[in-house]
Protein backbone atom coordinates (compact mmCIF):
# COMPACT_ATOMS: atom_id res chain seq x y z
CA UNK A 1 0.00 0.00 0.00
CA UNK A 2 1.26 3.13 -1.01
CA UNK A 3 2.36 5.85 1.68
CA UNK A 4 0.16 8.78 1.88
CA UNK A 5 2.92 10.51 3.79
CA UNK A 6 6.39 9.43 3.59
CA UNK A 7 9.37 11.68 5.23
CA UNK A 8 13.04 10.85 5.93
CA UNK A 9 15.81 12.94 7.77
CA UNK A 10 13.32 15.66 8.60
CA UNK A 11 14.19 19.19 10.19
CA UNK A 12 12.23 21.39 11.24
CA UNK A 13 14.06 25.02 12.59
CA UNK A 14 12.81 28.05 14.34
CA UNK A 15 15.29 30.77 13.85
CA UNK A 16 18.62 29.57 14.56
CA UNK A 17 16.69 26.82 16.65
CA UNK A 18 16.85 23.29 15.72
CA UNK A 19 13.13 21.63 16.51
CA UNK A 20 13.37 18.38 15.10
CA UNK A 21 15.56 16.66 13.31
CA UNK A 22 16.00 13.03 11.32
CA UNK A 23 12.77 12.15 11.61
CA UNK A 24 11.30 9.09 9.53
CA UNK A 25 8.06 8.05 8.92
CA UNK A 26 5.12 6.36 6.89
CA UNK A 27 1.30 7.09 7.28
CA UNK A 28 -0.94 5.25 5.68
CA UNK A 29 -4.48 5.23 4.63
CA UNK A 30 -6.87 4.92 8.07
CA UNK A 31 -3.72 5.16 10.59
CA UNK A 32 -4.07 7.84 13.23
CA UNK A 33 0.28 9.12 14.38
CA UNK A 34 -0.40 10.79 17.85
CA UNK A 35 2.62 13.55 18.52
CA UNK A 36 3.18 13.98 21.91
CA UNK A 37 5.93 16.54 23.80
CA UNK A 38 6.59 19.16 26.13
CA UNK A 39 5.54 22.43 25.61
CA UNK A 40 7.49 24.77 22.71
CA UNK A 41 9.11 21.45 21.47
CA UNK A 42 8.32 21.62 18.48
CA UNK A 43 4.54 19.56 17.55
CA UNK A 44 2.84 22.16 15.64
CA UNK A 45 5.64 23.17 14.01
CA UNK A 46 5.96 19.45 12.65
CA UNK A 47 2.14 19.90 11.39
CA UNK A 48 2.38 23.29 9.80
CA UNK A 49 5.90 21.70 7.94
CA UNK A 50 3.86 18.74 6.91
CA UNK A 51 0.82 21.30 5.66
CA UNK A 52 4.04 23.28 3.43
CA UNK A 53 2.87 26.32 5.65
CA UNK A 54 6.46 26.59 6.93
CA UNK A 55 9.34 25.49 5.50
CA UNK A 56 11.69 22.12 6.26
CA UNK A 57 14.13 20.15 5.40
CA UNK A 58 14.61 16.57 4.64
CA UNK A 59 12.71 14.52 1.97
CA UNK A 60 9.02 14.37 2.43
CA UNK A 61 6.24 12.73 -0.06
CA UNK A 62 2.61 13.04 -0.09
CA UNK A 63 0.86 10.77 -1.72
CA UNK A 64 3.62 9.57 -3.73
CA UNK A 65 5.11 13.32 -4.75
CA UNK A 66 7.47 15.12 -3.47
CA UNK A 67 5.48 17.91 -1.40
CA UNK A 68 8.31 20.64 -3.51
CA UNK A 69 5.96 19.78 -6.63
CA UNK A 70 2.99 20.73 -5.04
CA UNK A 71 0.78 23.55 -6.32
CA UNK A 72 -0.80 25.27 -3.35
CA UNK A 73 -4.51 24.72 -4.43
CA UNK A 74 -3.14 21.10 -5.18
CA UNK A 75 -2.03 20.69 -1.72
CA UNK A 76 -4.96 22.00 -0.09
CA UNK A 77 -7.01 19.28 -2.09
CA UNK A 78 -4.66 16.40 -0.47
CA UNK A 79 -4.22 17.74 2.99
CA UNK A 80 -6.72 19.30 5.71
CA UNK A 81 -5.05 21.63 8.55
CA UNK A 82 -6.91 22.37 11.97
CA UNK A 83 -5.69 25.10 13.92
CA UNK A 84 -6.05 27.40 16.27
CA UNK A 85 -8.54 30.65 14.22
CA UNK A 86 -6.47 33.64 15.15
CA UNK A 87 -9.62 36.49 16.02
CA UNK A 88 -11.23 37.54 13.78
CA UNK A 89 -12.86 41.23 13.46
CA UNK A 90 -14.86 41.50 10.11
CA UNK A 91 -18.10 39.58 11.35
CA UNK A 92 -17.21 36.55 9.54
CA UNK A 93 -20.14 34.39 10.73
CA UNK A 94 -20.26 30.76 11.36
CA UNK A 95 -21.71 29.64 8.48
CA UNK A 96 -19.93 32.01 6.04
CA UNK A 97 -16.63 30.36 7.98
CA UNK A 98 -18.36 26.61 6.88
CA UNK A 99 -18.56 27.36 3.87
CA UNK A 100 -15.38 28.65 2.87
CA UNK A 101 -13.54 25.58 3.82
CA UNK A 102 -16.93 23.63 2.17
CA UNK A 103 -15.98 25.48 -0.73
CA UNK A 104 -18.00 23.80 -3.77
CA UNK A 105 -19.79 21.41 -1.31
CA UNK A 106 -22.01 24.16 0.75
CA UNK A 107 -24.90 22.11 0.44
CA UNK A 108 -23.09 19.92 2.99
CA UNK A 109 -22.76 22.67 6.06
CA UNK A 110 -25.86 22.04 7.50
CA UNK A 111 -25.72 17.88 7.97
CA UNK A 112 -21.97 18.54 8.78
CA UNK A 113 -23.09 21.56 11.69
CA UNK A 114 -25.83 19.67 13.00
CA UNK A 115 -23.42 16.50 13.29
CA UNK A 116 -20.65 18.48 14.89
CA UNK A 117 -23.19 20.38 17.12
CA UNK A 118 -22.85 23.77 15.75
CA UNK A 119 -26.05 24.11 14.46
CA UNK A 120 -27.43 26.77 16.27
CA UNK A 121 -24.05 28.55 15.94
CA UNK A 122 -24.39 29.18 12.59
CA UNK A 123 -25.46 32.70 12.35
CA UNK A 124 -23.52 33.71 15.23
CA UNK A 125 -20.33 36.09 14.13
CA UNK A 126 -17.24 33.97 15.32
CA UNK A 127 -15.62 37.04 17.56
CA UNK A 128 -19.22 36.51 19.89
CA UNK A 129 -17.82 32.61 20.25
CA UNK A 130 -16.30 31.08 23.25
CA UNK A 131 -13.53 29.13 22.87
CA UNK A 132 -14.87 25.96 23.19
CA UNK A 133 -17.47 26.95 20.33
CA UNK A 134 -14.41 28.46 17.96
CA UNK A 135 -13.03 24.92 18.41
CA UNK A 136 -16.48 22.88 17.52
CA UNK A 137 -16.99 25.49 14.54
CA UNK A 138 -13.22 24.53 13.33
CA UNK A 139 -13.92 20.93 13.64
CA UNK A 140 -16.89 20.89 11.69
CA UNK A 141 -14.86 22.80 9.08
CA UNK A 142 -12.44 19.97 8.69
CA UNK A 143 -15.22 17.89 8.47
CA UNK A 144 -16.18 19.52 5.11
CA UNK A 145 -13.09 19.01 3.95
CA UNK A 146 -12.44 15.79 2.02
CA UNK A 147 -9.19 15.16 1.77
CA UNK A 148 -6.75 12.26 2.38
CA UNK A 149 -4.48 13.21 5.00
CA UNK A 150 -5.95 15.51 7.98
CA UNK A 151 -3.07 17.10 10.57
CA UNK A 152 -4.89 18.13 13.67
CA UNK A 153 -3.15 20.29 16.21
CA UNK A 154 -5.04 20.02 19.56
CA UNK A 155 -8.70 18.97 18.32
CA UNK A 156 -9.82 18.52 21.86
CA UNK A 157 -8.01 21.68 23.20
CA UNK A 158 -10.94 23.95 25.09
CA UNK A 159 -13.70 21.23 24.78
CA UNK A 160 -15.96 20.56 27.52
CA UNK A 161 -15.85 16.37 28.52
CA UNK A 162 -18.99 15.75 26.22
CA UNK A 163 -17.49 17.32 22.84
CA UNK A 164 -13.63 15.74 24.26
CA UNK A 165 -15.33 12.05 23.76
CA UNK A 166 -17.45 13.52 19.84
CA UNK A 167 -14.17 14.68 19.01
CA UNK A 168 -11.99 11.20 19.71
CA UNK A 169 -15.10 9.09 18.34
CA UNK A 170 -15.11 11.59 15.14
CA UNK A 171 -11.69 10.67 14.52
CA UNK A 172 -12.06 6.93 15.17
CA UNK A 173 -14.85 7.45 12.37
CA UNK A 174 -12.59 9.15 9.95
CA UNK A 175 -9.85 6.15 10.68
CA UNK A 176 -12.41 3.71 10.25
CA UNK A 177 -13.30 5.60 6.67
CA UNK A 178 -9.72 5.44 5.71
CA UNK A 179 -8.77 8.81 6.82
CA UNK A 180 -4.84 9.56 7.53
CA UNK A 181 -4.29 11.70 10.69
CA UNK A 182 -1.02 13.20 12.33
CA UNK A 183 -2.66 14.79 15.41
CA UNK A 184 -1.16 16.61 18.05
CA UNK A 185 -2.68 15.86 21.72
CA UNK A 186 -1.39 16.77 25.17
CA UNK A 187 -3.75 14.47 27.05
CA UNK A 188 -2.18 10.61 27.34
CA UNK A 189 -5.90 8.86 27.76
CA UNK A 190 -6.71 10.36 24.46
CA UNK A 191 -3.57 9.74 22.57
CA UNK A 192 -4.00 6.11 23.93
CA UNK A 193 -7.80 6.09 22.49
CA UNK A 194 -6.39 6.82 18.93
CA UNK A 195 -3.02 6.54 18.22
CA UNK A 196 -1.71 3.65 16.24
CA UNK A 197 2.13 5.21 16.16
CA UNK A 198 3.54 8.39 17.99
CA UNK A 199 6.02 10.56 17.23
CA UNK A 200 7.95 11.83 20.61
CA UNK A 201 9.26 15.03 20.40
CA UNK A 202 11.58 16.05 23.18
CA UNK A 203 11.98 20.00 22.61
CA UNK A 204 16.18 18.83 22.38
CA UNK A 205 16.00 18.22 18.52
CA UNK A 206 15.14 14.68 19.01
CA UNK A 207 12.26 12.54 17.43
CA UNK A 208 11.34 8.99 18.00
CA UNK A 209 8.48 7.18 15.40
CA UNK A 210 7.12 3.96 16.86
CA UNK A 211 4.53 1.92 17.70
CA UNK A 212 1.90 3.67 20.22
CA UNK A 213 1.52 -0.05 22.27
CA UNK A 214 4.73 0.06 22.98
CA UNK A 215 5.97 3.47 23.69
CA UNK A 216 3.09 3.93 26.04
CA UNK A 217 4.25 1.00 27.85
CA UNK A 218 7.76 2.14 28.71
CA UNK A 219 9.32 5.04 30.69
CA UNK A 220 9.75 7.07 28.02
CA UNK A 221 6.71 9.28 27.94
CA UNK A 222 7.85 9.77 31.85
CA UNK A 223 11.11 11.12 30.99
CA UNK A 224 9.78 13.40 27.66
CA UNK A 225 7.41 14.97 30.05
CA UNK A 226 10.00 14.87 33.00
CA UNK A 227 7.05 13.80 34.95
CA UNK A 228 5.92 10.74 37.08
CA UNK A 229 3.28 8.33 35.53
CA UNK A 230 1.56 5.03 36.23
CA UNK A 231 -0.63 2.36 35.01
CA UNK A 232 -4.24 1.83 36.30
CA UNK A 233 -5.30 -0.74 35.02
CA UNK A 234 -5.11 0.09 30.77
CA UNK A 235 -4.24 3.29 31.27
CA UNK A 236 -1.06 5.22 31.75
CA UNK A 237 -1.99 8.57 33.81
CA UNK A 238 -0.20 11.39 35.48
CA UNK A 239 1.00 10.18 39.22
CA UNK A 240 -0.13 13.12 41.52
CA UNK A 241 0.75 11.10 44.50
CA UNK A 242 -1.79 10.42 47.52
CA UNK A 243 -4.53 13.33 48.53
CA UNK A 244 -4.22 14.39 51.84
CA UNK B 1 -32.73 41.83 -1.39
CA UNK B 2 -34.24 44.91 0.07
CA UNK B 3 -31.10 46.35 1.12
CA UNK B 4 -29.90 46.48 -2.22
CA UNK B 5 -33.10 47.81 -3.53
CA UNK B 6 -32.64 50.34 -1.00
CA UNK B 7 -29.15 51.18 -2.31
CA UNK B 8 -30.39 51.35 -5.92
CA UNK B 9 -33.14 53.91 -4.24
CA UNK B 10 -30.36 55.64 -3.13
CA UNK B 11 -28.34 56.11 -5.85
CA UNK B 12 -31.40 57.65 -7.59
CA UNK B 13 -31.89 59.82 -4.67
CA UNK B 14 -28.57 61.15 -4.56
CA UNK B 15 -27.53 61.41 -8.42
CA UNK B 16 -30.61 63.52 -8.74
CA UNK B 17 -30.03 65.82 -5.52
CA UNK B 18 -26.14 65.91 -7.09
CA UNK B 19 -27.82 67.73 -9.91
CA UNK B 20 -30.24 69.54 -8.48
CA UNK B 21 -28.32 71.14 -5.42
CA UNK B 22 -26.32 74.15 -5.84
CA UNK B 23 -26.12 77.67 -5.27
CA UNK B 24 -29.02 77.81 -7.88
CA UNK B 25 -31.63 74.55 -7.42
CA UNK B 26 -32.20 73.66 -10.46
CA UNK B 27 -35.30 70.80 -11.55
CA UNK B 28 -32.68 68.15 -13.84
CA UNK B 29 -36.36 67.28 -15.40
CA UNK B 30 -37.64 70.80 -16.11
CA UNK B 31 -34.28 72.27 -16.75
CA UNK B 32 -35.51 74.20 -20.21
CA UNK B 33 -33.42 77.33 -19.60
CA UNK B 34 -29.62 76.77 -21.94
CA UNK B 35 -27.82 78.31 -18.80
CA UNK B 36 -29.47 76.10 -16.62
CA UNK B 37 -28.35 72.63 -18.79
CA UNK B 38 -25.27 73.98 -18.96
CA UNK B 39 -25.09 74.28 -15.31
CA UNK B 40 -26.66 70.71 -14.74
CA UNK B 41 -24.75 68.83 -17.77
CA UNK B 42 -21.60 70.65 -18.45
CA UNK B 43 -20.77 71.18 -15.08
CA UNK B 44 -22.46 69.38 -11.88
CA UNK B 45 -22.87 66.04 -13.80
CA UNK B 46 -18.77 65.80 -14.34
CA UNK B 47 -18.29 66.76 -10.87
CA UNK B 48 -21.26 64.39 -9.63
CA UNK B 49 -19.65 61.94 -11.80
CA UNK B 50 -16.04 62.50 -10.82
CA UNK B 51 -17.39 62.42 -6.34
CA UNK B 52 -18.97 59.19 -6.95
CA UNK B 53 -15.98 57.87 -8.80
CA UNK B 54 -13.44 59.24 -6.06
CA UNK B 55 -15.38 57.67 -2.98
CA UNK B 56 -15.85 54.28 -4.69
CA UNK B 57 -12.57 53.89 -5.21
CA UNK B 58 -11.42 55.28 -1.70
CA UNK B 59 -14.47 53.15 -0.17
CA UNK B 60 -12.66 50.00 -2.11
CA UNK B 61 -9.38 50.50 -1.47
CA UNK B 62 -10.24 51.08 2.19
CA UNK B 63 -12.10 47.33 2.56
CA UNK B 64 -8.84 46.21 0.71
CA UNK B 65 -6.10 47.60 3.41
CA UNK B 66 -8.76 46.38 5.58
CA UNK B 67 -8.12 43.10 4.61
CA UNK B 68 -4.87 43.05 3.52
CA UNK B 69 -3.28 44.42 7.25
CA UNK B 70 -5.92 42.23 9.43
CA UNK B 71 -6.82 45.79 10.54
CA UNK B 72 -10.22 47.15 11.04
CA UNK B 73 -8.61 50.75 11.51
CA UNK B 74 -6.98 50.95 8.34
CA UNK B 75 -7.91 53.19 5.37
CA UNK B 76 -6.56 54.30 1.79
CA UNK B 77 -4.36 56.76 4.07
CA UNK B 78 -2.84 54.67 6.38
CA UNK B 79 0.69 53.58 4.52
CA UNK B 80 1.35 56.99 4.33
CA UNK B 81 -0.04 58.22 0.78
CA UNK B 82 -1.75 61.03 1.48
CA UNK B 83 1.00 62.60 2.88
CA UNK B 84 3.35 61.57 -0.08
CA UNK B 85 0.95 62.79 -2.36
CA UNK B 86 0.07 65.64 -0.96
CA UNK B 87 3.84 66.75 -0.38
CA UNK B 88 4.16 65.65 -4.14
CA UNK B 89 0.86 68.51 -5.06
CA UNK B 90 2.51 70.84 -2.69
CA UNK B 91 6.32 70.65 -4.60
CA UNK B 92 4.07 71.41 -7.87
CA UNK B 93 2.42 73.42 -6.50
CA UNK B 94 5.65 75.57 -5.41
CA UNK B 95 6.89 75.33 -8.98
CA UNK B 96 4.04 76.41 -10.92
CA UNK B 97 1.68 78.07 -8.53
CA UNK B 98 -0.73 78.41 -10.94
CA UNK B 99 -1.14 75.29 -13.00
CA UNK B 100 -3.79 72.68 -11.29
CA UNK B 101 -2.41 70.53 -13.70
CA UNK B 102 1.18 70.23 -12.59
CA UNK B 103 0.15 69.84 -8.89
CA UNK B 104 -1.98 67.15 -10.12
CA UNK B 105 1.09 65.36 -11.35
CA UNK B 106 3.26 66.26 -8.64
CA UNK B 107 -0.15 64.46 -6.21
CA UNK B 108 0.03 61.24 -8.21
CA UNK B 109 3.96 61.06 -8.83
CA UNK B 110 4.32 61.81 -4.98
CA UNK B 111 1.47 59.05 -4.18
CA UNK B 112 3.25 56.32 -6.25
CA UNK B 113 7.31 57.47 -4.29
CA UNK B 114 5.28 56.54 -1.18
CA UNK B 115 3.66 53.21 -2.41
CA UNK B 116 7.43 52.03 -4.20
CA UNK B 117 8.82 52.88 -0.47
CA UNK B 118 6.03 51.33 1.49
CA UNK B 119 6.42 48.19 -0.90
CA UNK B 120 10.31 47.90 0.01
CA UNK B 121 8.62 46.67 3.46
CA UNK B 122 5.64 44.59 2.42
CA UNK B 123 7.97 41.29 2.57
CA UNK B 124 8.15 42.11 6.13
CA UNK B 125 4.45 41.21 6.38
CA UNK B 126 1.45 43.41 7.62
CA UNK B 127 2.08 44.10 11.22
CA UNK B 128 5.69 45.39 10.36
CA UNK B 129 4.09 47.39 6.68
CA UNK B 130 1.97 48.61 8.87
CA UNK B 131 4.27 50.13 11.28
CA UNK B 132 6.66 51.07 8.43
CA UNK B 133 3.24 52.84 6.81
CA UNK B 134 2.51 54.78 10.18
CA UNK B 135 6.53 55.78 10.63
CA UNK B 136 6.84 56.93 7.01
CA UNK B 137 2.95 58.95 7.36
CA UNK B 138 4.67 60.93 10.06
CA UNK B 139 8.13 61.53 7.50
CA UNK B 140 6.01 62.66 4.86
CA UNK B 141 3.91 64.80 7.49
CA UNK B 142 7.53 66.43 8.32
CA UNK B 143 8.26 66.69 4.74
CA UNK B 144 4.91 68.59 4.07
CA UNK B 145 4.82 71.19 6.97
CA UNK B 146 8.64 72.08 5.57
CA UNK B 147 7.11 72.30 1.81
CA UNK B 148 4.09 74.39 3.63
CA UNK B 149 6.45 77.13 5.38
CA UNK B 150 8.77 77.53 1.95
CA UNK B 151 5.68 78.01 0.44
CA UNK B 152 4.74 81.36 -1.14
CA UNK B 153 1.61 82.51 0.54
CA UNK B 154 -0.30 82.76 -2.22
CA UNK B 155 -0.54 78.86 -3.03
CA UNK B 156 -1.28 78.28 0.89
CA UNK B 157 -5.09 78.62 0.61
CA UNK B 158 -4.95 76.43 -2.45
CA UNK B 159 -2.82 73.82 -0.99
CA UNK B 160 -5.03 73.66 2.04
CA UNK B 161 -8.14 73.59 0.26
CA UNK B 162 -6.84 70.46 -1.64
CA UNK B 163 -5.53 68.73 1.45
CA UNK B 164 -8.84 68.77 2.76
CA UNK B 165 -10.37 67.55 0.08
CA UNK B 166 -11.51 69.22 -3.31
CA UNK B 167 -13.38 68.39 -6.22
CA UNK B 168 -13.75 71.61 -8.25
CA UNK B 169 -9.91 71.47 -9.66
CA UNK B 170 -9.88 67.89 -10.64
CA UNK B 171 -7.85 67.57 -13.86
CA UNK B 172 -8.27 63.66 -14.40
CA UNK B 173 -10.37 63.18 -17.71
CA UNK B 174 -13.80 61.60 -16.01
CA UNK B 175 -13.64 58.98 -18.56
CA UNK B 176 -10.33 57.43 -16.83
CA UNK B 177 -12.03 57.62 -13.36
CA UNK B 178 -15.22 56.25 -14.29
CA UNK B 179 -13.11 53.21 -15.79
CA UNK B 180 -10.90 52.88 -12.81
CA UNK B 181 -14.28 52.53 -10.86
CA UNK B 182 -15.40 49.68 -13.09
CA UNK B 183 -11.77 47.98 -12.82
CA UNK B 184 -11.60 47.90 -9.78
CA UNK B 185 -14.74 46.59 -8.76
CA UNK B 186 -14.43 44.21 -11.45
CA UNK B 187 -10.55 42.99 -10.14
CA UNK B 188 -12.08 42.96 -6.51
CA UNK B 189 -15.03 40.79 -7.28
CA UNK B 190 -12.01 38.34 -9.31
CA UNK B 191 -10.15 38.35 -5.81
CA UNK B 192 -13.42 37.73 -3.28
CA UNK B 193 -13.31 34.61 -2.39
CA UNK B 194 -9.81 34.93 -1.68
CA UNK B 195 -10.31 38.05 0.38
CA UNK B 196 -13.15 36.09 2.14
CA UNK B 197 -10.44 33.26 3.09
CA UNK B 198 -8.08 35.83 4.11
CA UNK B 199 -10.49 36.68 6.42
CA UNK B 200 -9.62 33.53 8.51
CA UNK B 201 -6.06 34.64 9.18
CA UNK B 202 -3.02 33.59 6.59
CA UNK B 203 -2.18 30.15 7.49
CA UNK B 204 -6.10 28.88 7.52
CA UNK B 205 -5.97 30.61 4.17
CA UNK B 206 -3.06 29.01 2.88
CA UNK B 207 -4.36 25.69 4.22
CA UNK B 208 -7.11 26.30 2.31
CA UNK B 209 -5.56 26.72 -0.89
CA UNK B 210 -4.95 30.70 -1.43
CA UNK B 211 -1.20 31.97 -2.44
CA UNK B 212 -0.91 34.67 0.51
CA UNK B 213 1.96 36.13 -0.58
CA UNK B 214 0.82 36.89 -4.28
CA UNK B 215 -2.49 37.72 -2.93
CA UNK B 216 -1.14 40.01 -0.85
CA UNK B 217 1.39 41.87 -3.53
CA UNK B 218 -1.70 41.79 -5.62
CA UNK B 219 -4.34 43.92 -3.24
CA UNK B 220 -1.33 46.21 -2.31
CA UNK B 221 -0.47 47.29 -6.13
CA UNK B 222 -4.37 47.51 -6.57
CA UNK B 223 -5.26 49.61 -3.25
CA UNK B 224 -2.88 51.87 -3.53
CA UNK B 225 -2.72 52.57 -7.29
CA UNK B 226 -6.43 53.33 -6.78
CA UNK B 227 -5.61 55.27 -3.64
CA UNK B 228 -3.13 57.26 -5.95
CA UNK B 229 -5.68 57.54 -8.67
CA UNK B 230 -8.20 59.14 -5.93
CA UNK B 231 -6.07 61.38 -3.99
CA UNK B 232 -4.95 62.64 -7.76
CA UNK B 233 -8.34 63.74 -8.52
CA UNK B 234 -9.75 64.95 -5.31
CA UNK B 235 -6.78 65.66 -3.00
CA UNK B 236 -7.02 63.61 -0.04
CA UNK B 237 -10.46 62.74 1.75
CA UNK B 238 -10.82 61.22 4.91
CA UNK B 239 -13.25 58.68 6.32
CA UNK B 240 -14.75 57.53 3.26
CA UNK B 241 -12.10 54.63 3.04
CA UNK B 242 -12.68 53.88 7.03
CA UNK B 243 -16.27 53.82 7.31
CA UNK B 244 -18.49 53.12 4.31
CA UNK B 245 -16.01 48.86 4.35
CA UNK B 246 -17.66 49.09 7.79
CA UNK B 247 -20.96 50.22 7.22
CA UNK B 248 -21.03 48.12 3.86
CA UNK B 249 -20.35 45.16 6.65
CA UNK B 250 -22.76 46.53 9.21
CA UNK B 251 -25.50 46.29 6.22
CA UNK B 252 -24.42 43.21 3.49
CA UNK B 253 -22.11 41.30 6.04
CA UNK B 254 -18.48 40.27 5.29
CA UNK B 255 -18.23 38.32 2.51
CA UNK B 256 -16.79 40.72 -0.34
CA UNK B 257 -18.72 39.84 -3.09
CA UNK B 258 -21.21 41.95 -1.51
CA UNK B 259 -19.11 44.55 0.15
CA UNK B 260 -17.08 45.11 -2.41
CA UNK B 261 -20.05 46.28 -4.51
CA UNK B 262 -22.20 47.43 -1.64
CA UNK B 263 -18.49 50.09 -0.85
CA UNK B 264 -17.86 51.18 -4.36
CA UNK B 265 -21.67 52.49 -4.37
CA UNK B 266 -22.06 53.58 -0.99
CA UNK B 267 -19.01 55.64 -0.99
CA UNK B 268 -19.99 56.95 -4.15
CA UNK B 269 -22.97 58.29 -2.50
CA UNK B 270 -21.31 59.67 0.23
CA UNK B 271 -19.09 61.72 -1.27
CA UNK B 272 -22.07 62.76 -3.45
CA UNK B 273 -23.99 63.71 -0.70
CA UNK B 274 -20.58 65.16 0.94
CA UNK B 275 -20.12 67.33 -2.06
CA UNK B 276 -23.81 68.61 -2.24
CA UNK B 277 -23.58 70.27 1.41
CA UNK B 278 -20.08 71.50 0.47
CA UNK B 279 -21.70 73.18 -2.53
CA UNK B 280 -24.38 74.46 -0.61
CA UNK B 281 -23.88 75.55 3.09
CA UNK B 282 -21.88 78.90 2.36
CA UNK B 283 -22.66 79.27 -1.04
CA UNK B 284 -21.54 80.83 -3.07
CA UNK B 285 -18.20 80.01 -1.33
CA UNK B 286 -17.42 75.78 -0.86
CA UNK B 287 -16.49 74.23 1.95
CA UNK B 288 -13.74 71.48 1.82
CA UNK B 289 -15.44 67.97 1.10
CA UNK B 290 -13.43 66.62 3.21
CA UNK B 291 -14.20 68.01 6.20
CA UNK B 292 -18.35 66.91 5.10
CA UNK B 293 -17.46 63.52 5.01
CA UNK B 294 -16.54 63.18 7.94
CA UNK B 295 -19.50 64.93 9.73
CA UNK B 296 -21.71 62.87 7.53
CA UNK B 297 -20.08 59.21 7.69
CA UNK B 298 -18.63 59.44 11.54
CA UNK B 299 -22.35 60.26 12.69
CA UNK B 300 -24.04 57.91 10.58
CA UNK B 301 -21.54 54.88 11.22
CA UNK B 302 -21.97 54.79 14.69
CA UNK B 303 -25.91 55.14 14.79
CA UNK B 304 -25.61 51.74 12.89
CA UNK B 305 -22.69 50.49 15.04
CA UNK B 306 -24.66 51.05 18.19
CA UNK B 307 -27.80 50.06 17.15
CA UNK B 308 -25.95 46.53 16.22
CA UNK B 309 -24.61 45.90 19.49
Amino acid sequence: MTALISISDFSVTRGSHVLLSGLGFELHAGEVVVVLGPNGAGKSSLLLALAGLIPCSGSVELLGRPVAAFRRTEMSQAVAWQGELPPTEFGLTVRQRLELAAGEACAAVDAVAAAMDVALLLHRPLGELSSGERQRVELAALMLRNTPIWLLDEPTAHLDLKHQMHCIRMMREQRGAGRAMVVVLHDLQQAMAVADHLILIDGKGGAEYGEARKLFADDRLSRLFDAPLCMQGSLLVPDYGEQR
Amino acid sequence: MMRWMFLALAIAVCLLLGLAVGEHWINPFAAHDALDRTILWDLRLPRLLTAFAVGGLLALAGAWFQVLLGNPLAEPYVLGVAGSASAGAVTGLMFVPDSAWVMSAGAFAGAWLGIVIVMVFSRLGPNRMLLAGVVLAAFWSAVLALLLALLPEQGLFRAFAWMMGDLSHSDLPLAVLLLAWVVALVCGLFLSRSLDVLLLGERHAEALGVDVKRLRQRLLLLASAVTALAVTAAGTIGFVGLVIPHLMRLLFGSLHRAVLPASAIGGGLLLVLADCAARTVIAPAELPVGVLTAMIGVPVFLLLLSRRA
